[in-house]
């Protein structure tokens, strides 16, 4: 009676294991690269950006053969661009066995959800996050395929004191990382060009009234402003500011350049000045791509769409000049090759930075649309 | 005139357009702790639901070619209050009537779920972006010299004042002279007793809600048009400001919610426009410790006596 038992508990062990080896083969034939991102919360429409763009990518390479025989498949997580909710999406990516992150996109998700990414063996790329302590820990499995704030704070900060010449500058944050990085950034670049900075102050994410704000703005006699932080914000100071008589020209970070900010500001917005990755998508390169995105009735023009395509695309070459979707190896192999993507010729740093990333300063028009301003 | 008075003059307008839609809010937390000992924590949940019933309206006027302004605005004021009400009136019968007379602490938990209901509720059917109100009054008067610093008052914040004030009348009338407004203030007084002498206090409960819900759908259209951008988290912050002004007044007590509102507003604009505006939050709550520390059941409010 016991040997049968045990014949029967090894023949079913025997079953199990094979049942097992063949989903790991079928799993072999799938690499999952997680997508997170805000789909909920009031930078959605980023996230729809960076969706887009990963997406094509990811349907593009599958249509070229994979990545060494293996299709790629990607797998959205919300994050609302939350902490909190990110460091959750970033245990739910550990435990569903991803491997490849694309995202996240807000700084402030971002860099909690890089502790448990590094701890777990899981390679990220982000299109998005422009902080730069994200890059500056030491970490080995942290990449980004944008620019940093560093460099585009410098980048705006120049453009002001050599084109602009404003006498008195009012530097406004919402005291988020990425916001107050950028301002401090920018006051730095003026101050240190002589220009001086009366106002830096940094006002709430998610508040609505400026009215007092705009006040002492108009009192204190600036002739220019400087906001870093997100649209939803800086579409209120533009609104109320023109309400209120203040008729300042204003600049902000690629967080403010979307089309929702002429729907808040309306004429407000004409003629602010933003600094924004180039335009990829006027690039005549990647003109097959906008056609594709086109006939989808996907908008291409986001700034997230192309670097988000460009993660997706670093991660499968990663593992096809790896020969291993090991993500320790992908990241050697990130580090030491020079990849050709539709944001152009991409090569990483030791930290995972881009070795060169170029911020072009616009000035946006009511209508959304916008024209550049330097090369 | 001096600049500095202009510019004085132009803070204390900007706090106190904000303080009276406070105060309106306010009004709202007031009544139904005045009468059940409730913090209704679904009730910035309404004003954020006024704002958007406000833009429907509008842009359903405008669909039918509707152009004249004292319509649109009166339009999304009656629709939006009619709306809300109901809005306040389901509040009050699913998360509140049910467990009347249960543990204290159960109500503000179903009030906070409420809460979370209506804000999602809102977000699946409208989506999570911001959306724009059209800018229907612009323009304002300019008050002091043409050169130099001069205050603005916008007519956006004059509506904002008059509206206020005519809500605030009218509500005042109601409470202090009317059939109902008596019953009011008997349930606020004892609810155990106006209930023995005949008075269904069932339905003056409701009337509560139904009336706090109506004034912060007031706020929600004002403050709509004013700011000019909606989304489905803007209850939060706004209920929270409200009950502050509610405490600072002393809960319970309506003339001290108009009070309490109008001072966190001119705090919060008095804050950032002379100090920094990163410091609005902390000095705005900062006022309400220092008030209770002196006077624990708020500025108008009554100390509490144990009722047998």
């Amino acid at each position: 009676m016991k040997k049968i038992h045990r014949k029967a508990l090894s023949q079913f062990l025997a079953i199990t294991t094979l049942a097992g080896a063949s989903s790991l083969t079928l799993a072999a034939d799938n690499i999952k690269i997680a997508l997170a991102g805000p789909v909920t919360g009031p930078v959605a429409q980023y996230g729809d950006m960076q969706f887009t763009g990963a997406n094509m990518a990811i349907e593009m390479i599958n249509k070229a053969g994979g990545v060494n025989g293996a299709q790629l498949q990607g797998v959205v997580f919300d994050d609302a661009c939350d902490p909190k909710q990110a460091v959750a999406v970033a245990n739910r990516i550990v435990n569903e066995g991803i491997s490849f992150v694309v995202g996240h996109l807000c700084s402030s998700s971002t860099q909690p959800a890089t502790d448990i990414y590094e701890d777990e063996g899981i390679l990220m790329v982000t299109p998005a996050a422009t902080s730069p302590d994200i890059t500056n820990r030491g970490y080995e499995l942290v990449f980004r395929t944008i620019g940093l704030d560093s460099l585009q704070g410098p980048t705006a900060g120049k453009y002001i004191v050599e084109q602009v010449k404003p006498n008195k500058v009012a530097v406004i944050h919402d005291k988020q990382q990425y916001g107050e990085g950028i301002a401090t950034a920018v006051r730095k670049e003026l101050t240190e060009a002589g220009i001086e900075v009366p106002i830096f102050d940094g006002i709430t994410a998610g508040d609505k009234n400026f009215s007092s704000l705009i006040a002492r703005l108009r009192q204190s006699g600036v002739d220019f402003a400087y906001f870093g932080g997100y649209h939803p914000e800086l579409g209120l100071i533009l609104r109320q500011a023109r309400e209120q008589g203040l008729n300042i020209p204003f600049m902000g970070p690629e967080g403010v350049g979307n089309s929702d900010i002429s729907a808040i500001a309306g004429e407000a917005a004409e003629g602010m000045l933003v600094t924004l990755p180039k335009a990829f998508d006027e690039d005549p390169a990647n003109a097959h791509l906008v056609e594709a995105f086109k006939e989808r009735k996907q908008d291409p023009r986001g700034p997230f769409v192309f670097p988000s395509y460009a993660a997706v695309q670093v991660i499968a070459d990663g593992i096809r000049l790896a020969g291993s979707d090991d993500p320790t190896k992908v990241a050697e192999a990130l580090r030491s090759n020079t990849f050709d993507t539709p944001t152009g010729k991409l090569a990483f740093d030791e930290k995972g930075d881009l070795k060169d990333f170029n911020f072009v300063v616009y000035e946006w028009h009511a209508d959304g649309s916008k024209t550049a301003l330097t090369e | 005139m001096p600049d500095w008075f202009y510019y004085l003059l132009q803070q204390l307008l900007n706090g106190l357009t904000v303080g009276s839609t406070y105060a309106l809010i306010a009004i709202g937390y007031t009544m139904v702790y005045g009468i059940i000992g409730m913090i209704n924590f679904a009730h910035g949940e309404v004003y954020m639901i006024g704002s958007y019933i406000a833009f429907i309206v509008l842009a359903a006027l405008a669909l039918m070619g509707i152009e004249s302004l004292p319509l649109l605005i009166i339009g999304a004021l009656l629709v939006s209050m009619v709306v809300t009400s109901a809005y306040g009136y389901s509040i009050e019968r699913v998360a509140y009537r049910p467990l009347r007379g249960g543990n204290r602490l159960i109500p503000l938990i179903s009030a906070i779920g409420m809460s979370i209901f209506l804000q999602n509720l809102v977000r699946l059917a409208q989506g999570s972006r911001d959306i724009a109100m059209p800018n229907l009054v612009r323009g304002g008067l300019d008050i002091g010299p043409a050169t130099g610093f001069h205050a603005t008052l916008s007519y956006m914040q004059i509506i904002i004042f008059v509206v206020t004030l005519i809500s605030m009348t009218l509500l005042t009338l109601f409470i202090t002279r009317s059939r109902m407004g008596r019953a009011c203030r008997a349930c606020a007084e004892d609810l155990k007793m106006t209930n023995l002498l005949g008075i269904n206090t069932n339905a003056i409960i409701a009337l509560t809600f139904v009336i706090g819900a109506a004034l912060a759908a007031v706020a929600g259209v004002l403050l709509g048009m004013y700011y000019g951008v909606i989304n489905p988290y803007i209850g939060f912050m706004a209920g929270l400001k409200a009950f502050t002004a509610a405490v600072l007044g002393g809960i319970g007590s309506i003339p001290g919610a108009v009070l309490g509102g109008l001072l966190l507003g001119v705090a919060e604009a008095m804050t950032s426009g002379y100090f920094s505006a990163e410091y609005k939050d902390v000095v705005a709550f900062s006022v309400l410790i220092l008030v209770l520390l002196f006077r624990p059941s708020g500025i108008l409010g009554r100390p509490e006596v144990e009722k047998v």
